[in-house]
């Protein structure tokens, strides 16, 4: 699906990511010639060398597209797109307390039964096959030990 | 002749049980993810890298080299059977896939046509990369830090002016992705930078956490704009004895297949082109040729010269990626940090090095050509199945993959937030129209760049002259100044050309 449009007029969101790399550049900039240094008489070329240089071409790239930004059209970034990464917060959170593969578990039935609005049947063999996947390859087969949060180690103390 | 024998070699190291289990675990993988339309092979690359720490680093490249290759493969199904392509080389396939599955009603004919022009155009590929790769790693013997940098230089740009509408957003994010590679360690000093006090930074950011989220995970916040669009149905029963082609219909494919495969390879050679652009090539090109039906009415002809051009792209793109450490497209980048992940430095001394590594994974190419033909024509009566799978079923279950692939490469929270957080970005960075392709690529190259770049300065003490003496680095420097300049130069002749016609009016 085509991203949502609106005709850009005046300051807004276009502006925003060469305003952000360009507050970077500065920094990244400031950085390398105040605490890297930029080049040695003897050493040659210091820590913050190519930083600086980079910086300093980003700097001026970001000046040309933040002027560029204003004849593009203005996306939409709607709030239903957000809610993946709602997601992922959540997860980190209830990681700590249950642990991440039950939370993870959690959120594949919430997502699927209350978002979706599936039936318990498609839930339940969806959250198996996911689930099936990352126990068989991450827990079983890699071995990472994912964080079994405060009421698992509760239990086993 | 020397290079028929390494390949022999190259063989004798792939034909171990485990190598050919993940050849056809990644083809048949790569089938899947390329099918599927909306995640495409640089996020299926990205999403499996974690997979295959357990490997050793050859076992590891070759199942990525083979899902990467496969998914070129997948990519066509999607185009052909429902007119949404599964990657972005699979856009041209469309025009003709699509007209002879629906209008014809040959739908089984045009997903073999596709699946045999993929194979042909990847042979092609493949024997051109055995013979250039180890030659152009020879060209790349005589590099100095100079040519290296100059030539860097040219690759970092030219994807950036190639990917994406605007090449401006592409410079920008190159250098952005150079930047983020700066922070943690100086590579050649060892002193920390950039780590603005936080010992998560120290070690930099980490690169798998990183793609997964740019390319991963964005795309489930891309994909959350299409789980309402309803899928399109296949109505008509796909059988194998059902897809056969008729000789005619060979006589047809085959000039396109052979003429695209060559062009594809070249194309694939060319930094930052890759196989869409191949793939818009050989289309272009058959236009001028004969064909026995127009194009864009479901000929036969259309469908063979873009998929045999976008898997001879795919395998051509190997020459430079192991040759000189360069990658051609946002998936090479990839290829290229996993083999780093694992200890493998890609460049010239590769053949000389790890002769084992370079020609087994060349012969995995000729393996996964062949297993991802046999599996492509074996999932036929399976793709109505596969392609049915609703995007509002696949967000979750992405999701969760990002998680555990993030977690599972640091075993630390820091990787998931990373991919919270890169993945933010990316999809920002989308709906923006900002390409992923240069930062990754630039992610990946910058430590090689700054390496060069210093040691040029050193040599010769602070002048720029020594990125001009040579009659090599002069070439690269002189064509990454064009690249730099030609959007200026668009820029202002474009006003200067409107300023005209509107005073003309």
């Amino acid at each position: 699906m085509e991203n949502a449009t609106t005709k850009s007029k005046g300051f807004g969101l276009n502006q925003t990511i060469p305003l952000a790399t360009a507050a970077m550049a500065g920094v990244f900039l400031w950085l390398g010639l105040s605490q890297y240094g930029f080049w040695h008489d003897s050493k040659g070329p210091m820590s913050g060398f190519f930083p600086v240089v980079i910086s300093s071409a980003l700097l001026l790239v970001s000046i040309a597209t933040f002027f560029q930004s204003f004849s593009e059209k203005r996306p939409t970034l709607p709030l239903i797109n957000w809610l993946p990464a709602f997601g992922v917060v959540l997860i980190l959170g209830a990681t700590l307390l249950l642990g991440m593969v039950p939370s993870l578990a959690l959120y594949v039935v919430l997502w699927l039964r209350l978002f979706e609005k599936y039936d318990w049947k498609t839930t339940l063999v969806t959250t198996t096959v996911i689930m099936a996947i990352v126990i068989g390859c991450f827990v079983i087969w890699l071995g990472v030990p994912f964080p079994q949060g405060l009421i698992y180690e509760a239990i086993t103390e | 002749m020397e290079n028929i024998n390494m390949l022999l070699q190259g063989f004798s190291v792939l034909l171990t049980w485990q190598n050919v289990f993940v050849t056809f675990l990644g083809a048949i993988l790569g089938l899947i993810v390329g099918a599927m339309p909306g995640i495409g092979s640089l996020a299926g690359v990205a999403l499996l890298l974690p997979l295959t720490y357990s490997f050793n680093p050859t076992t590891a490249v070759i199942m990525l080299g083979s899902l990467y290759y496969a998914n070129m493969f997948g990519g066509a199904f999607s185009a052909i059977l429902l007119n949404i392509p599964g990657d972005s080389p699979a856009v041209m396939t469309a025009l003709d896939g699509y007209p002879m599955a629906t209008v014809k009603k040959r739908p089984g004919q045009a997903l073999l046509v596709s699946n045999f022009s993929s194979f042909i155009g990847g042979f092609i590929g493949m024997i051109i990369l055995t013979f250039t790769g180890p030659a152009l790693a020879n060209i790349g013997l005589k590099f100095g830090p100079s040519e290296m940098t100059a030539l860097l230089l040219v690759a970092m740009t030219s994807i950036g002016w190639l990917v994406g509408e605007n090449p401006s957003k592409g410079l920008l994010l190159t250098l952005f992705g150079i930047l983020l590679a700066c922070m943690g360690m100086d590579t050649l000093t060892g002193s920390p930078r950039y780590d603005f006090g936080n010992e998560y930074l120290l070690g930099g950011i980490p690169f798998t956490p990183f793609v997964i989220g740019m390319v991963g995970f964005s795309q489930v916040m891309i994909l959350m704009d299409e789980r309402l669009v309803k899928a399109k149905e296949v109505t008509e029963k796909l059988t194998i004895r059902g897809s056969l082609l008729t000789k005619h219909d060979l006589k047809r494919l085959l000039p396109p297949a052979l003429r695209s495969g060559v062009l594809g390879t070249f194309m694939g050679v060319l930094p930052g082109a890759g196989a869409t652009a191949a793939s818009f090539m050989g289309y272009a090109v058959q236009k001028s040729f004969k064909s026995e039906e127009p194009l864009g009415s479901g000929a036969v002809e259309g469908i063979a010269s873009c998929e045999a051009a976008n898997n001879g792209a795919a395998a051509g793109s190997f020459a430079p990626l192991l040759a000189l450490g360069i990658p051609g497209s946002g998936t090479g980048a990839v290829l290229l940090g996993g083999l780093m992940l694992w200890g493998l430095n890609p460049g010239p001394l590769l053949f000389t090095n790890e002769p084992d590594f370079a020609w087994g994974l060349i012969a995995s190419l000729f393996l996964a050509n062949v297993v991802a033909l046999m599996c492509a024509w074996g999932v036929i009566p399976l793709l109505i199945k596969i392609l049915s799978v609703p995007t509002r079923l696949i967000i979750p279950c992405i999701t969760v993959i990002c998680i555990v692939g993030s977690y599972s490469t640091s075993n630390s929270m820091y990787g998931v937030l990373v991919m919270l957080i890169s993945g933010v970005l990316g999809y920002v960075m989308h709906k923006f129209r900002y390409p992923a392709a240069p930062v990754l690529l630039a992610f990946v190259l910058a430590p090689m760049l700054e390496s060069n770049m210093r040691k040029s300065f050193i040599i010769s003490r602070g002048s720029l002259d020594i990125f001009f003496d040579s009659p090599l680095s002069l070439a690269f420097m002189t064509i990454f100044i064009v690249i730099l300049l030609f959007p200026a130069a668009r820029a202002v002749f474009g006003s200067f050309t409107r300023t005209k016609m509107e005073t003309a009016k």
